[in-house]
């Protein structure tokens, strides 16, 4: 079953056209990787799955993302509940510094109105074991978010997206600012996850690409060249600009 | 927690014990029917055929692990071990697929002495039973078994043909029928001992030389 469905979309920064007439279908419950050179535009695309492109002075979309099959992008569609179930995870882990640890996962559930202390408390300690970080600071949980390891925070923020329940999780490149231990457990966590949600990641490492996915989008230039079973792009690509990138021809 | 290269190296070992199976029964049926007369050629040939489409899937995801995960140091060398491993299983269960050949060629061969042939068909039972446990087990003191078992069937293989070709009066249907058995029993021992040889690699790295 398809979860979100990008249909004849592009994207801008002012003149730049960044996403060029994209249709891609990603699969519910599955990690779908995004590689692509520097700048080929896979952090656009995926920016226009929750409608965080729109942010930037100057940004245009068009097209259509569907989400359950309903056009995110429709007039009466508020894009702060479209970035509710569609969460986001960046490259660089960004806990609220000033905040203690249980606050950094709790403010988003404060945020939606969530009120009752001990809903709240239930719902950081299962977002802290969903990304196996309970262990580690169920004893510190008033410690700023600052004190962990770049793992560690990069987990943090992983739970900070979890515990408003989306049900799409888009990471844009969330290990390149980790040590190869963080990464490899960043990497199990995801592959854990796709049982609860769909999964999108963005990463210009596409041996992680090849390791956690189970569907890989090829972008060059703006375009989508080629878009499959991870298998099958890694042993098997189609196109002749694929097999140069992956093999390291290119880019 | 497992690493994802290890949810992958599980299925392949799955996937190498069941041709193990596979392969030991073909090898098995084969002689029986031989030693009973009966013509299995049809099971036997299924299970052959089935034997080399799964050593095809296991490469095909022999080559997607190498392909995802990179491996490196014993995970690799199992994993190019399992290709060649399995190699070795689905001979088996071609040349179990030969011997159940050589009835329909002959005809009846209910007359003839199939001593020589029971004796080195338990050797080369044995021998599949060994190297397949050592895969199991990672034991590199009964792979290296194997390579003197190899000896020990070549010789029997080697004084059978020398012992035909002196005595006089041989019955031709009996002879050449058990010289054909014995050579496939022959390269089945061969191919039991270079499945010893990747288990030592597997686990020292060395390569064993060819002999």
């Amino acid at each position: 079953m398809d979860k979100i469905e990008a249909k004849g979309l592009n994207a801008w920064y002012n003149s730049n056209h960044a996403v060029k007439n994209v249709s891609l279908r990603i699969k519910s419950n599955q990690v779908t990787a995004v590689i692509g050179p520097s700048g080929c535009g896979k952090s656009t695309l995926i920016r226009c799955f929750n409608r965080m492109h729109e942010l930037v002075p100057g940004a245009k979309v068009s097209g259509k993302v569907l989400l359950d099959g309903e056009d995110i992008y429709a007039d009466f569609i508020d894009p702060v509940d479209i970035r509710r179930k569609v969460g986001m995870v960046f490259q660089k882990p960004n806990p609220f510094p000033t905040m203690s640890i249980f606050d950094n996962v709790a403010t988003g559930l404060r945020l939606n109105g969530i009120k009752d202390k001990k809903k709240v408390s239930e719902m950081v300690e299962k977002s802290l074991k969903m990304v196996a970080l309970w262990d580690q600071v169920k004893d510190r949980l008033n410690e700023s978010g600052a004190s962990l390891s770049g793992g560690q925070q990069q987990r943090l923020c992983i739970a900070r997206a979890l515990a408003v329940e989306p049900e799409v999780l888009l990471l844009d490149e969330p290990c390149s600012a980790l040590d190869p231990n963080s990464t490899s457990k960043i990497e199990e966590l995801i592959v854990n996850l796709k049982e609860n949600y769909t999964i999108v990641i963005v990463t210009h490492n596409m041996q992680q690409a090849a390791r956690v996915s189970d569907f890989t989008a090829f972008m060059y230039l703006g375009e989508i060249i080629e878009y499959g079973e991870t298998a099958r792009i890694f042993k098997y690509p189609k196109e002749e600009l694929t097999e140069r990138y992956i093999t390291g021809r290119f880019g | 927690m497992a690493r994802l290269l290890d949810l992958g190296m599980e299925k392949l070992t799955n996937m190498i014990l069941d041709m193990a199976e596979l392969s030991e029964k073909a090898v098995t049926t084969a002689i029986q029917a031989y030693t009973e007369g009966k013509d299995m050629r049809s099971e036997v040939f299924k299970w052959s055929e089935e034997l080399r489409f799964l050593q095809d899937e296991v490469s095909e995801l022999a080559i997607e692990l190498i392909a995802r995960y990179q491996p490196v140091a014993s995970d690799l060398r199992f994993i190019k071990s399992s290709m060649e491993i399995t190699y070795g299983l689905s001979r088996f269960g071609r040349y179990a697929y030969d011997i159940t050949t050589v009835l329909s060629m002959f005809g009846d061969l209910s007359k003839c002495d199939h001593s020589t042939i029971i004796s080195m068909a338990d050797k080369a039972k044995v021998m599949i039973r060994k190297s397949i446990d050592a895969f199991i087990k990672r034991d590199l003191e009964m792979a290296r078994t194997l390579s003197k078992m190899d000896d020990e069937v070549d010789n029997m293989y080697k004084e059978y043909v020398k012992r035909i070709i002196e005595s006089k009066g041989n019955n031709l249907r009996c002879s050449v029928s058990a010289t054909l058995i014995l050579r496939y029993l022959e390269r089945i021992a061969d191919h039991a001992n270079s499945i010893g040889d990747k288990v030592i690699y597997i686990i020292t790295g060395e390569s064993t030389p060819r002999r």
